[in-house]
């Protein structure tokens, strides 16, 4: 049996892809099953509508199934799945206003959806991208959502940031100056948090690596 | 060599009676003629039927043991064993241990891609019957992600491979009780309006993992 041969049969024999490419990314298909039936025709005109506006459907994909899993009510379903567009469109607006000119990657605007979800602010995540419009923006947004997640002050807690990417922390890097913060706020002694930014400021980018 | 007496070789030769010889020569007749006699005997049986003879004689062993006390005696009893080696094949095997000590053999437990890291979930649930993970990464399907408590002391655990990256997720605890990681560190409100968190897991790439 030739080489060319296997190749056929391993293309042809492979399992079916998980996402049945439609409209929408095939995101109902997917939810065939999975989410009431009456919530299917709404979620698949908010689905059909972020794929027009060429917004990443897979948020709204997984927002809809996991409604589905905890067996949330077919009205509450659809609300959840309207507001992950809303957030969505503010996070593709945000993203071409801090990086005009460019078509926004799927991946930034998911990104940017996820901290307006954990509360960040336009503003913080407009400068936060501003600073590496090129690099994935997750991690920067959730070091400085950890940081007003642990009540220090939104605008401190991005100059911090900031100042760390400048002193060449990149990535997932970035997480550790969050724990480094949390951990001088938590030490024994009392530090404020304003305080406890200016330790780790002075370190950087010697902040020890820790857990995401 | 000196010549025999001709009186002790007519006594030899049953001409003389011996009880004529002198004293001396009566003691050499007496050691001929034992050497002669001792000659003149055959032996019952040869050496080697005598030696295979007492071999049969030793009485088996008894075996009052059970089979598995006989098979360890068996295997810690010392044997010859005979290897013959072709130098190729002990140089191949050679290279082949040193490959597999150079490249370090997997310590076993779930690897990582380079764009994946794992993830490990940990949560007490004293008395539950089962504690399963359900969320992003697996598209929020039940059944595929459980954990285990085997020591029975209520903290169950689990450990995966996942994407880097953000991942949402809940426990769900028998069956039907959903339950948001009380050690994940971050949330995130679910947006379905009754104010419940998922929790929020940042999977490290395995190349980026401390």
């Amino acid at each position: 049996m030739s080489w060319k041969l296997v190749l056929a049969l391993a293309l042809v024999a492979r399992p079916a892809p998980l996402i049945a490419q439609n409209g929408n990314g095939g995101g109902t298909t997917r939810l065939n099953g999975r989410v009431p039936a009456a919530a299917l025709p709404a979620i698949d005109s908010i689905l059909a509508a972020a794929a027009a506006e060429s917004l990443p459907t897979e948020p709204l994909v997984q927002k809809a199934l996991e409604g589905g899993a905890k067996n949330i009510p077919a009205d509450r379903l659809v609300n959840g799945v309207r507001r992950g567009l809303l957030q969505l469109r503010q996070a593709r607006a945000i993203v071409s206003h801090a990086v005009p000119g460019q078509s926004p990657p799927e991946g930034h605007v998911a990104a940017v959806a996820a901290a307006l979800a954990r509360g960040l602010s336009g503003p913080i995540v407009e400068r936060l991208i501003t600073v590496a419009p090129d690099e994935p923006p997750g991690p920067a947004l959730h070091a400085a959502a950890d940081l007003v997640a642990h009540h220090f002050d939104p605008d401190s807690a991005a100059d911090l940031l900031v100042e760390a990417h400048n002193k060449g922390l990149r990535g997932v890097r970035l997480l550790d100056v969050a724990v480094a913060a949390d951990h001088e706020l938590q030490r024994p002694g009392g530090r404020t948090p304003s305080e406890a930014l200016a330790h780790v400021r002075a370190m950087l980018p010697n902040v020890r690596p820790g857990r995401p | 060599m000196s010549p025999i007496d001709p009186r002790l070789q007519e006594a030899l030769d049953l001409e003389r009676d011996p009880g004529d010889l002198p004293v001396d020569l009566r003691e050499a007749y007496a050691r001929f003629n034992a050497a002669t006699q001792m000659l003149k005997a055959t032996p019952p049986v040869s050496v080697a039927a005598r030696v295979m003879a007492e071999i049969r004689q030793i009485p088996p062993p008894v075996h009052s043991e059970g089979p598995a006390r006989r098979l360890i005696h068996w295997l810690g009893r010392p044997r010859a064993v005979t290897v013959r080696l072709r130098p190729v094949w002990t140089l191949a095997l050679a290279a082949g241990l040193a490959a597999v000590l150079v490249l370090q053999w997997p310590s076993g437990g779930p690897t990582p891609g380079v764009a994946q890291g794992i993830a490990n979930f940990v949560g007490q649930f004293p008395g539950a019957r089962s504690v399963e993970v359900v969320g992003s990464f697996n598209d929020w399907s039940r059944g595929t992600l459980h954990l285990n408590d085997d020591d029975g002391d209520g903290i169950w655990h689990a450990k995966a491979v996942l994407p880097a990256g953000q991942h949402e997720y809940m426990f769900v605890v028998d069956g039907e009780r959903w339950v948001p990681d009380p050690l994940a560190g971050r949330y995130v409100d679910d947006g379905f309006g009754a104010g419940q968190q998922n929790s929020l897991l940042i999977v490290r790439p395995v190349s980026a993992q401390p």
